[in-house]
């Protein structure tokens, strides 16, 4: 009998066993205790990143699941979304949500748990899997109030984009095990370099799955042109699940795209390999990302759409560094990404806040916030100028390696707009930052927050300073995670 | 050659009927068209010796999945009616241009990978039993234990998630009233 | 390959030939007549009002849903079965686990009631 090291996937165990508690708990209690449930949902996940300290570094599974740098660092992140995201969802629990309240707590965790299987998948199969388990949950959670159009709209959407993209990936997975007759993502690195030599008959059934694989992929990340179900979906979902798409699940897509891309298709990178190149394909991409999320965000009235509008041109800088496939660009994609976690997470947590308290989305709605809640402001502001990439917030640092990655591969176009649509995007952030500074007085409302969302900006504040003054230790970690590939 | 008749008969029948599908402006008649191409299908899976994946399409999509399509199309009591007028210009050119794009693509595949000599080795690479319902039964419980496991959570997630959204408690109720 | 399908291929052709002759009998022998009536979805009895199409509420659709689910879940067994006693208490335990956490689901649906008729 094979070894299955089983000790490895302890932590994604617990968490599963701790979200079937949470739904028990919430069953068995009649949904009397929506705090102390949220609080145990909370602990949950700070058990589970302490098992994961404790049992990591390995593969089981005959490869099927790797425990690697690359998957610590990534569940790191999966875990500090979903932890942010439970701590600003006691308001919306407390108010909105009558019913099935274990549950909302419930499929968060399932959906971290799909992220955490999908960042150690190495196999086709098992990483598909992976991605459903991870969105699944979110199409239900989106249309969690469900006698909001809005949201019941926005779970509808995401449910037939999520589906249709899911089946597209499917598709290119599928011509990826024929031409390299494996699913395991190692062996089919081997295969397909082989089948490329060896016959020269691959190159459009290879450049279809690379195609198909990009747009199913494209769909979960939001990159343009597969972004059109963001802005809807964003604005519909409940904020703290909102915020859960854009950081957590986006982590997810981006570890899947790693281990596809940089890893699986990590010999077809390059521009010789033309028609090839994924390289080229997802540069093209990443330009138009961030051209239009940058540009349509500066229109927006509605916060939510501004920050999906914005997550969109984010996910442009990303692909910045992977297009790099180097160890600084795998590196600086993972720095970026934990950076990206504190930043919108934040935002996202302080509009959560706005909304339970005005019901408002608005951004003119945040008018003259700063005289009556100063301290939600100030954080606010430093949420979006470190999504700006403003120095010393760490922003400025994941911007920076993000973009230096990209000139040692030779974007050296991809970088200069990038620089030039980061200038846009200050315009939009800063308009925020305007409105609660500087705009004429109007009748203010003083913010309560409940505890758990003040533990949530605190670490989101906490996050910027001390990684946007002292990065290298979480940069050592993420340049530490390109090793898996070899780099 | 009895091999070829039957491929071309159900081959014509699979494409004939998933043409016919989208061209339905009744959507009872659009699932019902999908059951005969799933059906089709199912034979040129069997004729592929892939048994139990042909057996699946039978048990699962025409047995189940479709029945719960009906449901769902009699539970919002979808006519054709409901589906609005004549699509623009526009979006039905870009309709057209985007499957001639991926057939010319999958003719251009087929040209390139599946020349004669080609197919002949890849069906020697592959073992005569290779989609019996043993083989497949000892890859899935052997190799791929790990991901059948996953489904299972997968298929929780799902049932949580049905009753999530389908249910509605007598505890809203009061808490509304 | 013919030899194992051909109980299916026979029985296929069974209720071929019975379908075919119910109705080919009924044209042959039957008497044909064409009436208004005829052309009625209940040719004897009160006149039909509106339509057959009518909204069904959202809980058959619930029990749809979970018959499905558990319709999935019964597959995998079949190719277990076949091969059950290779895989052995191996075998067993897998598919152990995975009835378990899929028996957790059902535990939850009538934790929730939701197959209760309301």
């Amino acid at each position: 009998m094979p070894d299955y090291n089983l000790r490895l996937i302890i932590p994604e165990i617990f968490l599963f066993l701790w979200a079937l508690f949470i739904i028990a708990f919430d069953l068995g209690t009649k949904r009397k205790n929506p705090k102390l449930i949220g609080y145990l949902t909370m602990g949950g996940i700070a058990a589970t990143a302490v098992l994961l300290y404790l049992y990591h570094g390995g593969i089981s599974f005959n490869n099927m699941f790797k425990s690697d740098p690359l998957a610590l660092f990534f569940k790191v992140i999966f875990l500090g979304s979903a932890f942010m995201a439970v701590g600003s969802s006691f308001d919306i629990i407390a108010q909105k949500i009558k019913n099935h309240r274990g549950e909302f707590f419930g499929l968060v965790l399932f959906s971290t748990v799909g992220m955490m299987f999908l960042a150690s998948a190495g196999e086709l199969i098992s990483l598909y899997i992976g991605l459903e388990l991870t969105t699944i949950p979110l199409f239900i959670l989106a249309a969690y109030y469900k006698d909001d159009r809005i949201s019941v709209e926005a779970g509808l959407k995401y449910l037939v984009i999520g589906a249709f993209s899911s089946a597209i990936l499917l598709y290119g997975l599928s011509l990826l095990y024929g031409l390299s007759g494996t699913t395991d993502i190692v062996m089919m690195k081997i295969n397909l370099a082989l089948l490329y030599l060896n016959t020269n008959g691959i190159g459009w059934a290879l450049l279809m799955a690379i195609v198909m694989v990009l747009a199913g992929i494209g769909f979960k990340l939001a990159l343009v042109p597969f972004h059109m179900w963001a802005p809807d979906v964003y604005q519909g979902a409940p904020t703290p699940i909102t915020a859960l798409l854009s950081v957590g699940s986006k982590a997810a897509g981006v570890v899947a795209f790693m281990r596809i891309f940089i890893d699986g298709l990590y010999g077809f990178a390059d521009a010789v390999m033309f028609p090839l190149d994924w390289g080229n394909i997802v540069a093209v991409l990443a330009a138009a990302a961030m051209i239009l999320g940058n540009i349509s965000a500066l229109r927006q009235k509605n916060i939510k759409r501004m920050l999906a509008y914005s997550s969109i041109a984010q996910i442009g800088y990303v692909m910045v560094g992977m297009v790099a496939v180097s160890e600084l660009g795998v590196g600086s994609v993972g720095y970026y990404m934990f950076i990206y976690l504190f930043a919108n997470m934040g935002a996202f947590a302080v509009a959560t806040i706005f909304n339970d308290n005005t019901g408002s989305d608005s951004i003119a709605s945040y008018a003259g916030l700063s005289k009556s809640s100063p301290m939600i402001s100030a954080f606010m502001a430093i949420f979006l100028l470190s999504l700006a990439g403003i120095p010393p917030l760490a922003g400025f640092a994941a911007k920076f390696f993000v973009f230096a990655a990209g000139i040692q591969a030779g974007y050296t176009w991809l970088v200069i707009l990038a620089l030039l649509t980061a200038v846009v995007s200050l315009y939009y952030y800063a308009n925020v930052i305007k409105m609660m500074y500087f705009a004429p007085d109007n009748p203010t409302i003083k913010l309560n927050t409940p505890l758990s969302a003040n533990i949530v900006l605190i670490i989101g504040v906490a996050g910027l300073i001390i990684f946007g003054v002292y990065p290298e230790p979480i940069l050592n970690f993420a340049l530490d995670t390109a090793r898996v590939f070899g780099f | 050659m009895l091999d070829l008749i039957i491929f071309y008969f159900a081959a014509v029948i699979a494409v004939g009927a998933a043409v016919m599908m989208i061209m339905q402006r009744n959507p009872v008649a659009s699932v019902l068209y999908l059951v005969v191409s799933l059906v089709a299908q199912a034979i040129l899976y069997v004729q592929l010796n892939a048994l139990f994946v042909g057996a699946l399409l039978i048990i699962i999509y025409t047995g189940a999945i479709l029945v719960l399509f009906l449901f769902v199309i009699m539970l919002l009591n979808l006519r054709g009616e409901h589906f609005g007028g004549k699509q623009s210009r526009m979006g039905r050119a870009s309709k057209i241009a985007i499957t001639v794009i991926l057939f010319a693509e999958m003719v251009a595949i087929f040209k390139q990978v599946a020349i004669p000599e080609r197919i002949g080795t890849q069906a020697a690479a592959v073992a005569e039993d290779f989609g019996s319902v043993e083989m497949v039964a000892s890859h899935l419980f052997k190799e791929y234990l790990y991901p059948f496991e996953l489904t299972s959570i997968l298929l929780l997630v799902a049932i949580v998630g049905a009753v999530v959204l389908a249910k509605r408690d007598k505890t809203e109720k009061m808490e509304d009233a | 390959m013919f030899e194992t399908l051909f109980p299916i291929l026979f029985l296929v052709g069974v209720a071929a030939f019975i379908a075919v002759a119910m109705a080919g009998a009924s044209i042959v022998f039957g008497r044909r007549t064409s009436e208004g009536a005829k052309y009625e979805p209940y040719e004897s009895g009160i006149k039909p009002k509106g339509d057959t199409r009518g909204r069904f509420p959202v809980k058959f659709y619930l029990i749809a849903v979970l018959f499905i689910l558990f319709d999935i879940e019964v597959v995998f067994l079949y190719p277990w079965a076949v091969i059950y006693q290779k895989l052995g208490m191996f075998g067993f335990v897998e598919i152990l686990v995975f009835i378990v956490i899929l028996l957790i689901g059902y535990f939850y649906i009538l934790g929730k009631g939701a197959l209760k008729w309301e």
